[in-house]
């Protein structure tokens, strides 16, 4: 990489002390990773293998002990660095008290904007994540969801170049989980960096440029994913409308052909959030044309 | 999209930005609400002068208008240092427990600017809190102190008491009224409930939980009332009738060194109550003591949060 990278992440290493000068943790051992600028990058990997803690030392919010990491060439531990990041826990929460609005002044204002482009920027970001009909409601009765939001608002309330998602999806249900996805996928088109962690393999492989998998604090495997999940010497073929006809040509052709074969053969499927999405969608639809239809009576 | 900027180490903007979010905090968890019950403390009081002033043992004027500025000095006392503990307490743990803390962190925010804004932010409510109960102190004491001007000079006069006697009387009645000496004495409940509440913040930023702030800036409070008599106890040779070892001297350096002495805002305290002369030269003392106390705890409390991990 030629440029200076978004996040560098050298040779990282954790140590946690146990209690009562009790047994060391090893939370993070060696890692080294690199995430271009415009790039989503995902970190996957079961609970307590070191995600977080790479993500709170990108953050600074843990130092490490050795090693170092940078955003867009600026050591992590320094201050500077997180004028253009943008952050949402997982699970965040919130100044309660506050409303959707305020919640995102207070961190705009946090990052140094003020006047009409703060005014401006907090209702283009109630906007983008679908909360401007909640921007008078205290957070207090939000539910995970919109609490959800309202962090990906506060993240971005400074335009940061570089964005940090820690289970961006959690608690959220298939509909707000895939606005979110294109929230993330449209990040990306603007140029804007986003390093995730997700338990969720599936959105990860969606949106994800590159990934790394981390196991036991060590970074087991790490590439583009393309690269990753593909297998070598099998190819994958979907057809439309094949008839019966057209199926027994190809087995002919593929049973003639020295060292070919057919590994896996059968109806080609959808996921199951694609159907929870179709179907809950097309009902809403006709719940609403119903609906239309008994008014006009 | 944003460029990389250069964020100060220290921004009184930026710490105005989190004092004005704790206000709003504190505020919109009704806090205030303890002020009702101080409100009917001190408008009670006015109705117990007539059981007092009748008989054989009443009390002179003064001494029941002494009596009040007591009452609502040490209740004033009392609120704004517990005041000063529990939302201390609450607000720095409060946003490490539910993760607030990760999101302010996570952006161009320097540690200590988070921590004097929290500071800022509470000593501004204790601020707004006693303002309240000073009006209301002055209010009632005024028109206690009006009140017994007229009788106690209806009463002279009636029984013939020289001119030049009866101002001196209405003279010594009026200095226990609200005057700037009272006003010395709410600043240093004011200034004394600021030290407490650097103090809990100190305790804050340690601590794993709000119980151990507040039991812990508590016992501190209690300790820095009572630290000057246990002071002279090892110190003054009088006191116990033998010298004190160098072990007790030791001890009662290191007393005076880590707890602050809240009995010299009592003394100041006291003073006004009494109506003694309180110079503004003590005052200022006592203002740059106070600052010279929450100064070693703010460093104090960043020297400890700037490491800290979540």
């Amino acid at each position: 990489m030629s440029e200076i990278a978004a996040v560098e992440v050298k040779n990282l290493v954790k140590d946690f002390k146990g209690p009562f000068r009790g047994k060391q943790v090893h939370a993070v051992r060696d890692v080294s990773l690199q995430i271009a600028p415009g790039e989503v990058y995902g970190l996957i990997g079961p609970n307590g293998s070191g995600k977080s803690t790479t993500m709170k030392a990108v953050l600074g919010l843990v130092a490490p002990t050795s090693g170092s990491c940078a955003i867009f060439g600026r050591n992590s531990t320094k201050v500077d660095s997180r004028s253009e990041v943008g952050f949402l826990p997982e699970n965040p929460y919130f100044y309660k008290h506050l409303t959707a609005a305020e919640t995102v002044r207070f961190y705009g204002k946090l990052c140094g904007m003020r006047g009409r482009v703060l005014k401006e920027r907090i209702e283009e970001m109630l906007e983008l994540v679908g909360l401007q009909d909640a921007r008078d409601r205290r957070l207090r009765g939000f539910s995970k969801g919109m609490l959800q939001r309202i962090g990906l608002a506060q993240a971005l309330v400074q335009d940061p170049r570089l964005v940090i998602l820690d289970e961006p999806t959690a608690g959220v249900d298939p509909k707000g989980s895939r606005e979110i996805r294109d929230l993330i996928l449209e990040l990306k088109n603007r140029g804007i960096t986003v390093f995730l962690c997700s338990h969720l393999l599936e959105q990860v492989q969606e949106i994800c440029d590159r990934v790394g998998i981390i196991h036991e604090g060590v970074l087991v495997n790490e590439g583009r994913l393309d690269d990753l999940i593909s297998v070598e010497n099998e190819t994958e073929l979907i057809l439309q409308n094949a008839s019966p006809e057209l199926m027994e040509q190809i087995r002919t052709l593929v049973e003639v052909t020295h060292g070919a074969g057919i590994v896996s053969e059968g109806q080609a499927r959808t996921t199951l959030e694609n159907l929870f999405l179709k179907e809950t969608q097309t009902k809403a639809v006709s719940r609403v044309r119903k609906e239309r239809k008994r008014l006009s009576k | 999209m944003s460029r990389p900027v250069s964020t100060s180490f220290f921004s009184p903007r930026r710490v105005l930005i989190i004092a004005q979010s704790t206000v709003t905090q504190l505020v919109r968890m009704k806090i205030f609400y303890f002020l009702a019950p101080v409100a009917l403390l001190f408008l009670g009081l006015q109705f117990f002068d007539a059981l007092w002033f009748e008989g054989p043992e009443a009390l002179m004027p003064e001494q029941e208008l002494r009596m009040h500025k007591n009452i609502c000095l040490g209740t004033m006392m009392l609120f704004t240092s517990l005041f000063a503990i529990v939302s201390t307490a609450l607000l720095i743990p409060g946003d490490i427990e539910d993760r607030t803390l990760y999101t302010i962190l996570c952006k161009p925010v320097p540690r200590l600017d988070y921590l004097i804004g929290k500071l800022v932010g509470v000593i501004a409510v204790i601020f707004i809190a006693m303002l309240v109960m000073d009006v209301l102190l002055v209010a009632t004491l005024h028109f206690r102190t009006e009140e017994k001007l007229l009788v106690m000079t209806d009463y002279m006069v009636k029984i013939g008491y020289p001119e030049r006697e009866i101002a001196a009387g209405r003279a010594e009645i009026a200095a226990h009224g609200p005057t700037m000496i009272l006003q010395f004495g709410v600043l240093s409940h004011f200034l004394k409930a600021c030290v407490i509440a650097a103090v809990a913040l100190l305790i804050s930023t340690f601590s794993t939980s709000t119980l151990f702030t507040i039991a812990t800036s508590a016992m501190i409070w209690i300790i820095g009332s009572f630290q000057s008599i246990a002071r002279d106890g090892l110190f003054n040779d009088a006191t116990f009738g033998e010298a004190p070892g160098w072990a007790d001297k030791i001890v009662g350096t290191l007393i005076s060194l880590v707890f602050p002495d809240f009995q010299l805002f009592e003394a100041i305290s006291d003073a006004a109550a009494r109506a003694e002369n309180v110079l503004p030269a003590d005052m200022a003392q006592l203002a740059g003591l106070s600052a010279v106390y929450i100064g070693i705890y703010v460093v104090l409390s960043w020297f400890v949060f700037s490491d800290k991990e979540f």
